[in-house]
């Protein structure tokens, strides 16, 4: 599975739900099958999308759409800590999925650990709802079943090396995506479904 | 009033909606006030919870002004060179309100032989990186911190920023380190 295919499934699949996307060569390519004010690119905070996923998460009714992550291994291995974090408060409505390239695909493909270290066990023991896929429609069930889930749900997809190419680079102004993302919430969910 | 009691009321006060800390022995107390005025006890209420690391705490209560409610976090001043990149990448880049209060370490009163290398720059360098910041000491009152801590808060929310406020408590009624 190619990551720019499991992206465009996943923009089908998240039209609803608050997205937060890792930086660099993933966010650009998420853009690229699908700019939406329900995105939340991160441009360069490597290793924070679980933290940020967690904070929307609980601060959003247990009810509403899970706050669903989009994450690299090397991004993930920057701050495992999420997944400790992330088991330990347990929102109900908080699904991250995993593409594991195992490389840093945006910095020269060098080697991330994820080759030696399971990723998806190291979610497990912290307390999430995990599972596995390596094709689109693998992983489309897979995302399904989780969604079915209460609690931290991780979804581990195995994914190809290799950027898309011909796919721009993201110039947008972070204070911009601020603004459509929160008119976003704010127009999607009506105040009672928002926890704080 | 205790000057941790303070800070935790300012903190409310501000309109913080949620509070996440990373430990230190300086910071228990103001833990302790917010947990026990949340309801909760032995370090956890509603809306306050630990965190394992100073930058996962800007990505975390960073997060929650994109809901339209107000983050805190309670940490010691030696963590914000692990929550720098953190700090400035998201809530500062995306201009996101978030209260942040930090006990310092490293001047009068500190034990510690080392811990003035990261410490005693803080302030210096977050003002470089943009993130305003109000010093609190031992000359003035419970009243006063809390007051402060309260304002820094809605200076947060008035200019979509972070905002810090550093108070030391040495000679005061708390603990240093």
């Amino acid at each position: 599975m190619r990551r720019i295919d499991a992206l465009d499934a996943l923009a089908r699949l998240t039209d609803r739900h608050p997205v937060v996307v890792t930086c660099a060569a993933t966010s650009r390519e998420l853009a690229a099958v699908k700019d939406s004010d329900n995105h939340l690119y991160l441009l360069d905070a490597m290793g924070l999308v679980g933290s940020v996923a967690t904070g929307l998460a609980l601060s959003l009714a247990p009810a509403a759409p899970k706050v669903v992550g989009i994450e690299g291994d090397g991004s993930l291995l920057m701050n495992p800590n999420v997944l400790a974090t992330g088991g330990y408060l347990a929102p109900a409505n908080l699904l991250l999925v995993l593409l594991d390239n195992g490389v840093y695909g945006s910095t020269g493909a060098l080697p991330t650990y994820s080759a030696k270290i399971d990723l998806e066990r190291l979610a497990a023991a912290a307390g999430w709802t995990t599972r596995t896929a390596d094709t689109v429609a693998g992983m489309t069930a897979a995302f399904a079943e989780l969604l079915a889930v209460p609690g931290p749900g991780f979804l581990y997809a195995r994914i190809e090396p290799g950027n898309a190419q011909g796919v721009a680079k993201l110039l947008i102004d972070p204070v911009s995506i601020t603004g459509r993302f929160t008119r976003w919430l704010r127009e999607t969910y009506p105040a009672a479904e928002v926890a704080a | 009033m205790s000057y941790a009691a303070a800070v935790a009321e300012g903190i409310w006060a501000a309109g913080a909606t949620r509070v996440g800390y990373v430990p230190s022995v300086t910071v228990a107390p103001i833990i302790g006030a917010l947990v026990a005025t949340d309801g909760g006890a032995d370090g956890i209420s509603p809306r306050v919870t630990p965190l394992s690391r100073e930058e996962e705490a800007m990505g975390v209560l960073g997060a929650v002004a994109l809901t339209g409610g107000l983050g805190a976090v309670v940490m010691q001043d030696n963590g914000f060179g692990n929550a720098l990149t953190a700090l400035t990448t998201f809530p500062l880049a995306y201009h996101l309100p978030l209260l942040v209060f930090a006990n310092t370490r490293g001047s009068l009163g500190e034990y510690n032989s080392m811990i003035h290398a990261i410490s005693q720059p803080v302030p210096a360098i977050l003002r470089a990186v943009g993130v305003p910041v109000i010093e609190l000491d031992r000359r003035s009152g419970a009243e006063d911190w809390r007051d402060t801590v309260r304002e820094a808060g809605v200076l947060a929310v008035m200019t979509y920023r972070p905002v810090v406020v550093l108070g030391s408590f040495w000679n005061t009624d708390g603990k240093v380190a």
